[in-house]
């Protein structure tokens, strides 16, 4: 049998970890703007999007993200079209983070006072303005520790689409565990990995929150 | 009223419309596919030493790998392997993402209803596997013991039908979990392959894991999508010739230092 050294266990694990980055990135960015799009069409107020925006976020809340990804995979294959995993984990990433993006971002929203609604809608703001002018910048502000406590969720929600056929961290760390035999030094490697790529994340998160509230003294 | 006949009409379209893809998509056979792109994607595990492992570059080898190239080269193109685990791989089949499984693969009755099999090309079996120190002489004994196994595989079935209610059966994701489960002591028994625990022995001897129950004999079988009578043929000749010139014994004993046995057709 192979013997793996601790910087072979390290290594392999670096490179499966671009695969977490990659899905991370697909899943912030998409996710990011769908989600934005979602609840700017929701704050119109408008009953038929307001429901079925409801119903979008309840399905993909609802509903755990394992199936999502699979259902997208192999289900889409039995109705025999054809998706590659990356387009089909790229896709239920991108919706599952959408869905809770926009609740999130609505709640913040929402802690917005009404005041703030009515004063603006009085010096004759448009619908875009009042949000740009007067709404978001202080959603913004309200919303950085859930949306980042969100996305490092989602990091390590990545894992799942080794479902898929993705050799990611997690994934990568099974099979190396498996022929060394040695699974609690290989998973501790993963978890730091893991940590290494969230934690900046939340460093940063904490980074931007003290400039928001500075720029408002 | 009037948009839930609209929403019924259009789910009504939609099934029509996936009916027709799903029948201009099986109008090719997988043989056809394989021969035109001069690729056969077959599915392979990487979690199974000895039949599917990593190297220190994360490729795959074992008994299967080895397995997969000989029927690529035998069908005269280049092999595809798509890491699969026993969660999913039935599921990679019936989407004809790959056109066949070589991932020590069982034969059941459930899934005879879904798939084909080819005639075996490697020994198997499962059994119930335990420290010395535990006492566990028949199934009856395992109620309210603690046994890791991987979910979906051959194993967990087999352990459901013998194993008395009482048993705590704790299922993971594949088997790198599994073993890991017992390894770390989170169950007192394991129900898995013979090949698993003979690793497991190696490294970890404290452990003096030993066998207790046979659950099943269950030779491995390349498993074939309905319908693709064409390439089972192919591959039935493609294992009956290595059979018969003592390929498959070699395979054996490179990686499981034992003969083949008697393998059934």
């Amino acid at each position: 049998m192979i013997e793996f050294s601790l910087w072979d266990i390290f290594s392999n694990l670096l490179l499966a970890a671009r695969w977490t980055v990659a899905l991370s990135l697909v899943a912030f960015i998409g996710g990011g703007l769908i989600g934005l799009t979602l609840l700017v069409l929701r704050l119109t107020g408008k009953p038929v999007l307001v429901r079925s925006i409801n119903t979008y976020t309840q399905i993909f809340q609802g509903t755990p993200l394992l199936m999502q990804l699979f259902l997208l995979y192999f289900g889409i294959g039995l109705l025999g079209i054809d998706t590659s995993a990356w387009v089909s984990a790229s896709i239920a990433l991108t919706l599952y983070t959408s869905a809770y993006l926009a609740e999130i971002w609505r709640g913040c929203v929402e802690s917005i006072p009404r005041g703030q609604w009515e004063a603006s809608k009085s010096l004759a703001m448009s619908f875009g303005q009042l949000l740009t002018h007067v709404i978001l910048p202080q959603a913004l502000k309200i919303a950085v520790p859930p949306t980042v406590g969100f996305l490092v969720q989602v990091v390590k929600g990545t894992a799942l689409a080794s479902v898929v056929g993705f050799v990611e961290l997690t994934k990568a760390g099974g099979m190396i565990a498996n022929v060394t035999f040695a699974p609690l030094l290989v998973y501790s490697c993963v978890a730091l990995v893991y940590f290494a790529l969230c934690f900046p994340i939340s460093l940063y998160a904490r980074f931007l929150e003290r400039k928001l509230h500075v720029a408002r003294r | 009223m009037k948009s839930s006949k609209r929403s019924f009409l259009a789910t009504l379209g939609l099934c029509a419309l996936s009916v027709c893809l799903s029948q201009a998509v099986s109008a090719q056979t997988a043989l056809d596919g394989i021969t035109k792109s001069k690729t056969v994607k077959i599915g392979i595990p990487t979690d199974y030493p000895p039949y599917g492992f990593v190297g220190l570059d994360m490729k795959p080898q074992g008994l299967d790998i080895d397995m997969a190239n000989l029927v690529a080269a035998k069908l005269g193109v280049k092999a595809e392997l798509v890491p699969v685990a026993s969660a999913n791989r039935i599921p990679y089949l019936q989407t004809k993402k790959i056109d066949l499984i070589i991932s020590t693969l069982g034969k059941n009755e459930e899934r005879m209803k879904i798939l084909n099999f080819s005639h075996a090309y490697a020994p198997y079996y499962q059994a119930v596997f335990a420290p010395k120190s535990l006492t566990i002489k028949s199934f009856a004994d395992l109620a309210g013991k603690t046994v890791a196994t991987a979910r979906g595989a051959m194993e967990d079935e087999m352990l459901v039908k013998l194993a008395p209610k009482e048993t705590e059966i704790k299922r993971f994701e594949d088997q790198a979990a599994t073993t890991a489960a017992y390894v770390s002591g989170q169950t007192q028994a394991i129900a898995a392959s013979v090949s698993v625990i003979g690793v497991v022995n190696q490294k970890q001897p404290q452990l003096n894991t030993e066998f207790k129950l046979l659950l099943r004999d269950s030779p491995c079988f390349i498993g074939v999508d309905k319908g693709e009578d064409a390439l089972l043929a192919k591959v039935n000749a493609i294992v009956a010739a290595a059979k018969a010139d003592g390929t498959l014994n070699k395979m054996s004993q490179k990686w499981l230092k034992r003969d083949t046995g008697d393998l059934p057709l």
